[in-house]
This record gives structure tokens, C-alpha cells and sequence, in this order.
């Protein structure tokens, strides 16, 4: 019953790399009390989903999927295609948390949770 | 496909920068940890056959992403650096190992890495894409296919949120642009 098996270990690595990062991620969400390093642990959860994508689309020996005469294996394009549209709305998720805390700064003059919600309730 | 160790390094690294930028106290070595991690990120696509997605992520990720966040810190704050290590709280230590373990219990269902009989990599949308694409679309990169034919609307959905995003941002920096 301990998920941790060294024979899984060599050929699901990924997975448990997956699992730790969406350790860390979920840990900076919840324990950092800076606004901006809650936004860095929102990419590290994401970057772990998208390990998890890219990983699942893989095949052993397999080439990029760009189609050649007698070129294959292909890894599957699908993943790559939804993890692209991800980064990107990622990364536009970001810029609007990054402008909401520059706006908070601008109001409130700090980015520390404890201090902020001391200042909510005064 | 079994562990190398250039693999087991990257992943090593990766989840080691991860920690940096949680455990760093300054905001701005927290960022720099960022970045390294989105660079070693971008090099794992690479190993995975993935090149598309690895240079979005080197291009978007490793880099407007710094950029975004160098710009947010330069118009804030960075905390008090009294000390190198944020401390850790035992308390969301337990509650996120508690979640970490659940899902690494998951793990052992899933197929093995690069397993060819993988409901992705040997399912039949993946196989009409690699079949079809070419011929459907005159573009030999099938991810590039997908992504402008077969998932047109997709991207345009992208689109729109990225506009939207745009919209958004401006709507909530006024103040400081146009003042």
C-alpha cells in the first residue's frame, strides 16, 4: 500500500515528478504570504498538469509529430495542442494577477496577506 | 521508456528550483528560481519529443513570464530579506503531503511512460491525426494542424482570453497609466 514501488519508480517517473510539483504549487498557494509568490506556486501547479499532458503523449523511440515520408512513430500532436493553448492563457492568467497586484500595492502600500486582511477588517 | 540520467537530473533540478521559489524568502531570488525551473521544464519537452511546446515554454514561460513578474516586483515591494528561508509550517506541510500521497497512490494505474499501447499515444484520434493531417491540411507538422485546422476554434477561444486578459489588465492599471 505505499505508492512509492522502485520498479514504478524507473518507468513512471514523471508521474511522481508531476505529483511532487503539484506539491509545491498547492504548498505556495496556501502558505506564502506574499501575493506575488502565490502567483509563482498558480505556474508551478500548472507547469506540474502540463508535465502530466506532454508526458501521457509520449511513445518510447517515437519522433516529433512533423510528418515525413517513413518517419514514425509519432508522439501524439493532441497533447502538444492543449498544453500550447494552456501556456498561453497561462501566461495571460498571470499578467492579470501581476496587474491586480500592482493595483493592490498602489491602494494598500504592502503585499502581505496577514497585513492586508488586518487592513480589511480595521 | 526507462529513467536516464540526464532525465533523473532534469527532474531532479526542476523539482529543486520548485522548492527555491517556495522556500526563498526574497521575492526576487524566488522569481529567479522561477525562471531556471520554466528553462529546465522547457528542456524535459525537448526529451519528450515535444519541440513546439518547448519553445512556447522557453519563449513564454522562461521568458514573458520572468519579464511580467520583473515588472510586478519593480513597481512593488520586496519582503524584508532578515532571513534567507521562508519558515516552513508544519501544519500545510501535513495537509499538502496528505494530497501528494493521495495522488502518487494513483500513479501505479497509469501506463507506463511511452507505453505505445497508451489509450493516448495508440487511441484512434491520435492515429487520424498522424494519418490525415498531411493530406487534409498541406501542413507536415501535425501540431500545428491541430492546433490552426482541426482545433481552429480552440485557438480562437485562446484568442479571445488573451484579448480579454489585455482588456483586463489596462481596465485595472488605469490609474497608474494614464495618470
Amino acid at each position: 500500500m505505499i505508492p512509492l514501488q522502485l520498479d514504478l519508480l524507473t518507468t513512471h517517473y514523471n508521474y511522481y515528478a508531476v505529483v511532487l510539483l503539484l506539491g509545491i504549487g498547492l504548498y505556495m498557494l496556501v502558505e506564502s504570504a506574499n501575493l506575488v509568490k502565490k502567483v509563482i506556486g498558480m505556474n508551478v501547479f500548472q507547469t506540474g498538469i502540463f508535465l502530466f499532458f506532454i508526458t501521457l503523449a509520449y511513445r518510447t523511440g517515437g519522433n516529433p509529430p512533423v510528418i515525413t515520408d517513413g518517419g514514425g512513430p509519432y508522439v501524439s500532436p493532441l497533447p502538444h495542442v492543449l498544453i500550447l493553448t494552456a501556456i498561453v492563457v497561462g501566461v495571460s492568467l498571470t499578467a492579470v494577477a501581476l496587474a491586480l497586484i500592482v493595483r493592490i500595492y498602489a491602494e494598500y502600500g504592502t503585499l502581505d496577506e496577514d497585513t492586508l486582511e488586518q487592513l480589511y477588517y480595521d | 521508456m526507462t529513467l536516464t540520467a540526464l532525465e533523473g537530473a532534469l527532474l531532479l533540478f526542476v523539482v529543486g528550483c520548485a522548492l527555491g521559489a517556495a522556500l526563498l524568502r526574497d521575492t526576487l531570488a524566488s522569481v529567479m528560481s522561477f525562471a531556471a525551473y520554466s528553462l529546465g521544464v522547457s528542456i524535459i519537452w525537448l526529451i519528450l519529443q515535444a519541440p513546439d511546446v518547448g519553445l512556447t515554454e522557453a519563449a513564454v514561460g522562461a521568458g514573458i513570464m520572468t519579464i511580467l513578474l520583473l515588472v510586478a516586483l519593480a513597481n512593488t515591494v520586496t519582503p524584508d530579506a532578515d532571513r534567507l528561508l521562508e519558515p516552513v509550517n508544519v501544519r500545510t506541510v501535513l495537509l499538502v503531503g496528505t494530497f501528494v500521497l493521495v495522488m502518487a497512490a494513483t500513479v501505479p494505474a497509469l501506463p507506463a511512460i511511452g507505453d505505445p499501447s497508451s489509450p493516448v499515444v495508440g487511441g484512434e484520434v491520435t492515429q487520424y491525426y498522424l494519418d490525415n493531417a498531411y493530406e487534409q491540411t498541406d501542413v507536415k507538422n501535425a501540431v500545428t494542424a491541430v492546433l490552426a485546422a482541426y482545433r481552429g476554434f480552440d485557438t480562437l477561444g485562446e484568442a479571445v482570453v488573451v484579448f480579454a486578459a489585455g482588456v483586463a489588465a489596462l481596465t485595472v492599471l488605469r490609474r497608474e497609466v494614464f495618470a
